[in-house]
C-alpha cells in the first residue's frame, strides 16, 4: 500500500496508506544515518588496549564463552559505553531540537540554556543535605533543577519578542552562576563522593553500565512516543507562535507540553553522564544540513544525529586520545564550539542572502 | 569640593576600611597593638605575626593588584568596544591568558618569567580572536554588540577546555596548576606579583596618560580627531594596554573573572563617563572588590578556603544576568534598538 509521488514542492515523497507521507531524501538521510550508527557502534567495539571485538561479539551470542579479559572489556566497558552513550546522544539533540522549535531560537540548547547545570546544582544540593536518599529521588531533582532553569529564563527573557543571542547570554551567565555554586557545594561532600562526582561532573561515560541503561532504555522508548506525537506541532511552532495558533495549534497546551518533554530528556541525560553543552544545538544544525526536513522526520535526524556524534566523540577520545582520559564534555566543547561558530557564520550568510 | 572629589575621598575611606579589615580579620583584639608593630617593624616574633606578614599581607596585595587592574581595564573595554557587557572576563582575555601560560608551562617547560609573556602573548591572542570571531559570524544588524560578547564567550569555552585538556594530559603538573585555573588569591604568589607587577603599573600609568583623550573619543571620533587626538593610535595603545594589564594579573593569580565587568557600572553613576576621574575610581573601587571577594573567600565557608575566583564568578555572573535584562530585555531597549 505504499506509493510513491512527489509532494506540492515537487520533492519525491512516499505515501502510506492512512495519508502519511515521507519525503524519500530524509528517508534516505535516515537509513544512512542508522547505517553509520551501527557501522560506528561495531568500531567502537575493537576501540581499546585488550584486542577484542565485533567477531567476539557474534560469538558470545552464538553461546561461546569468552576468556575473562576479553569477556570484560566488551560486556563491562565497551557495549553499556557505545549503548548509553547512543541514547544520551539522542536524547540531548532530541531535547535541543524540541527547544529551537518552541523558542524559535536556532541557538537553542539545554546545555547552553542551563538547564543541564540547573539539574547538576539540584542533584548536588540533594547530595549535601539528603546523602542517603534513593535513586529515583535523584532523578527528580535532576528533573526539578531543569524545570527551575527554564522557568527562570523564560521569566527572565520575558515575551519571545527578545533577541536571539540575549536568550543565549542569558543561559550561558545562569550556567555560569550555577556552576560555581555547584564548585562550592562540592567542598561540602565527603571526599568519596565529591571524586566521583567531579568526573561526573565533566560529562564522562566512565561510569556506563547496564543498571544506568536499564533506567535509560524505558525513556529512550518514549522519547520515540514523543517524536511521533510532538513531531507535527514542530512544523507549526517554526512559523512562529501566531501562526502556529492560526493553523490550529493548542498552543496554550502544547508549548508547556514540549518544554517539559525536552526538560526532562535533557535531565535523564545529566543524571546517566553529566551535562554535554552544544550537542543539542549541533546536531540539529548537522542533520539539517545533510537533509532538510520538518516535523517528526526532523526531530528523529536531529536525535540519530546526535547519538553518532556522541559515539565519534567516545570513539575518537579513547582512540585518538590513547591514556588521555579526557571526559566526553570536553571533547564535546572543543569540537563543538568551531562548528557552533561555523553554524553562526551559515546564518549570517543565509541572512545576508536574503537581505 | 566638588560631588565628584567627595565621592573619591569615601571610597578611599572605604578601601582603607576593607584592607584594614581584610589583613586582620580573625585576630584576637588583644594581640592588634603587637600586629601593627610587626607591621612597621616587618619582622615576625610569634606565630600570628608570620601569618600576618607572610599570609596576609601577600593576599592583600594580590587581591588590590588583581581588583585594580581588572576593574581600570573593564572600563577602558566597556567605553571603548562601547559595550556594557565587555570585560576582560567576557572577551576571552582572561581565558587567553591562562590557556597560554598553561601551555607554554606543560609543553614548553617554560621558567615563570616566560609563562608571565605567554600569559600576555594570550591576553591578546584570546582578545584578538573574540574580535575574529565576532567579525567571522558577524550580523550586519547587530547594533548592540550582542555577538562580540557571544563570542568573546565561544571563545572563553574553547579556550577553558583546551586549558583543561592539557592539564588532564598532564596528571604530575596538574596539582601545580589546578587551583591556579580557576583564579586563586594565594600567598604563595607572591613571587609571582613581585616579577610582573610593572606590567600592570605600566598599563595602569599608560591609561590615565591617555584618560584625556580617550574621553574625547567617546564623544565621538570625529570630534576627537577635530581636537588633535590622533584617534586610532590612542584607541590601540589603550586597549593594547588594558588587555596586557588583565593578562599580567592572570599571570600572577589565574583568572579572577567579572570583577571588570561589575566595578565599572558601580563606578559609572557616581563619576560619569569622564575617564579623567573615572579610571581612578575604578582602580580603588576594584581593588575594594577584590578585597571584599577574598574576604569572602576566605572565611564565609569556614573551615573551608574556597578559590577567590569561583566567589567573583557567583557574583558576577548575577550582575551580567541583572545587566542584560536592564540593557537588552527591558521594554525601553527593545524600542531604542
Amino acid at each position: 500500500m505504499i506509493r510513491g509521488g512527489r509532494a506540492i514542492d515537487g520533492k519525491r515523497v512516499l505515501r502510506l496508506a492512512g495519508g502519511l507521507q515521507m519525503r524519500t531524501g530524509n528517508l534516505l538521510a535516515g537509513a544512512c544515518l542508522v547505517a553509520a550508527a551501527l557501522a560506528l557502534a561495531a568500531l567502537a567495539t575493537g576501540l581499546g588496549l585488550t584486542d577484542t571485538g565485533l567477531a567476539d561479539l557474534f560469538r558470545t551470542l552464538a553461546g561461546e564463552s569468552l576468556p575473562g579479559a576479553e569477556n570484560y572489556a566488551l560486556w563491562t566497558v565497551r557495549l553499556p559505553r557505545i549503548l548509553l552513550g547512543f541514547m544520551v546522544g539522542w536524547a540531548v539533540a532530541l531535547a535541543g531540537a524540541m527547544l529551537q522549535s518552541v523558542a524559535r531560537n536556532p541557538l537553542a540548547d539545554p546545555g547552553l540554556f542551563g538547564f543541564s547545570q540547573g539539574s547538576m546544582t539540584m542533584i548536588m544540593l540533594l547530595l549535601v543535605f539528603l546523602p542517603a536518599a534513593p535513586k529515583s529521588l535523584v532523578v527528580l531533582a535532576a528533573l526539578a533543577g531543569g524545570l527551575t532553569v527554564a522557568g527562570l529564563l523564560l521569566w527572565l527573557v520575558g515575551s519571545e519578542r527578545s533577541s536571539g543571542l540575549s536568550i543565549v547570554l542569558m543561559g550561558i551567565a545562569i550556567e555560569t552562576v550555577l556552576s560555581s555554586f555547584g564548585s562550592l557545594l562540592i567542598l561540602y561532600l565527603p571526599t568519596e563522593t565529591s571524586i566521583a562526582l567531579s568526573e561526573w561532573l565533566a560529562g564522562s561515560l566512565f561510569q556506563a553500565n547496564w543498571t544506568v541503561i536499564a533506567a535509560f532504555a524505558p525513556l529512550f522508548v518514549l522519547s520515540l512516543a514523543a517524536i511521533f506525537v510532538l513531531g507535527p506541532a514542530m512544523a507549526t511552532y517554526d512559523l512562529g507562535s501566531e501562526m502556529a495558533m492560526a493553523l490550529g495549534e493548542p498552543v496554550g497546551r502544547s508549548r508547556p507540553l514540549i518544554l517539559l518533554t525536552a526538560v526532562v530528556l535533557s535531565s535523564a541525560a545529566v543524571t546517566a553522564v553529566g551535562p554535554l553543552v552544544f550537542l543539542g544545538v549541533l546536531a540539529p544544525h548537522i542533520a539539517g544540513f545533510l537533509s532538510p526536513a520538518v516535523a517528526r522526520a526532523r526531530l528523529f535526524l536531529s536525535a540519530l544525529m546526535g547519538g553518532i556524534l556522541v559515539l565519534l566523540a567516545d570513539a575518537l577520545t579513547r582512540g585518538l586520545g590513547g591514556s588521555l582520559p579526557m571526559p566526553l564534555g570536553l571533547s564535546l566543547t572543543m569540537v563543538g564550539v568551531p562548528l557552533f561558530i561555523i553554524a553562526l557564520r551559515l546564518q549570517a550568510l543565509r541572512k545576508l542572502q536574503s537581505h | 569640593m566638588d560631588r565628584r572629589s567627595l565621592h573619591l575621598l569615601l571610597i578611599l575611606a572605604m578601601l582603607a576600611i576593607v584592607l584594614v579589615v581584610h589583613l586582620f580579620f580573625g585576630f584576637h583584639a588583644a594581640d592588634l597593638p603587637n600586629l601593627i608593630a610587626a607591621l612597621q617593624r616587618f619582622e615576625a616574633q610569634s606565630y600570628e605575626e608570620a601569618v600576618l606578614l607572610f599570609q596576609r599581607l601577600p593576599r592583600t596585595l594580590i587581591a588590590i593588584y588583581a581588583g585594580g587592574i581588572a576593574a581600570a581595564s573593564g572600563f577602558v573595554l566597556q567605553s571603548l568596544v562601547r559595550n556594557p557587557l565587555a570585560s576582560p572576563a567576557t572577551l576571552g582575555v582572561n581565558s587567553g591568558a591562562a590557556l597560554f601560560l598553561v601551555a607554554s608551562a606543560l609543553l614548553f617547560g617554560a621558567s615563570a618569567e616566560l609563562q608571565g609573556i605567554a600569559a600576555l602573548a594570550g591576553a591578546l591572542a584570546g582578545f584578538l580572536s573574540s574580535l575574529a570571531v565576532a567579525r567571522l559570524a558577524g550580523r550586519r544588524n547587530d547594533p548592540r554588540g550582542l555577538s562580540l560578547i557571544l563570542s568573546g564567550a565561544l571563545v572563553s569555552m574553547l579556550f577553558t577546555g583546551m586549558t583543561n585538556a592539557l592539564l588532564l594530559s598532564d596528571p604530575a603538573r596538574r596539582a601545580e596548576f589546578l587551583s591556579w585555573v580557576t583564579g586563586n588569591i594565594n600567598h604563595v604568589y607572591i613571587d609571582r606579583l613581585a616579577m610582573f607587577w610593572w606590567i600592570g603599573a605600566l598599563s595602569v600609568a599608560i591609561l590615565l596618560l591617555f584618560a584625556r583623550p580617550l574621553t574625547l573619543i567617546l564623544l565621538g571620533a570625529d570630534k576627537a580627531a577635530s581636537t588633535g587626538v590622533n584617534v586610532p593610535l590612542v584607541s590601540r595603545f589603550a586597549i593594547g594596554a588594558a588587555v596586557l594589564g588583565s593578562g599580567s594579573a592572570v599571570a600572577v593569580c589565574g583568572p579572577i573573572g567579572f570583577v571588570g565587568l561589575v566595578v565599572p557600572h558601580i563606578v559609572r553613576p557616581f563619576m560619569g563617563n569622564n575617564l579623567v576621574h573615572a579610571l581612578p575610581a575604578s582602580l580603588i573601587v576594584g581593588a575594594i572588590v577584590g578585597l571584599a571577594a577574598d574576604l569572602i573567600a576566605r572565611e564565609a565557608f569556614y573551615p573551608y578556603v574556597v578559590n577567590t575566583g569561583l566567589v567573583t564568578d557567583l557574583i558576577g555572573g548575577i550582575v551580567f544576568i541583572v545587566i542584560v535584562k536592564r540593557f537588552y530585555l527591558s521594554p525601553g531597549s527593545r524600542e531604542a534598538s
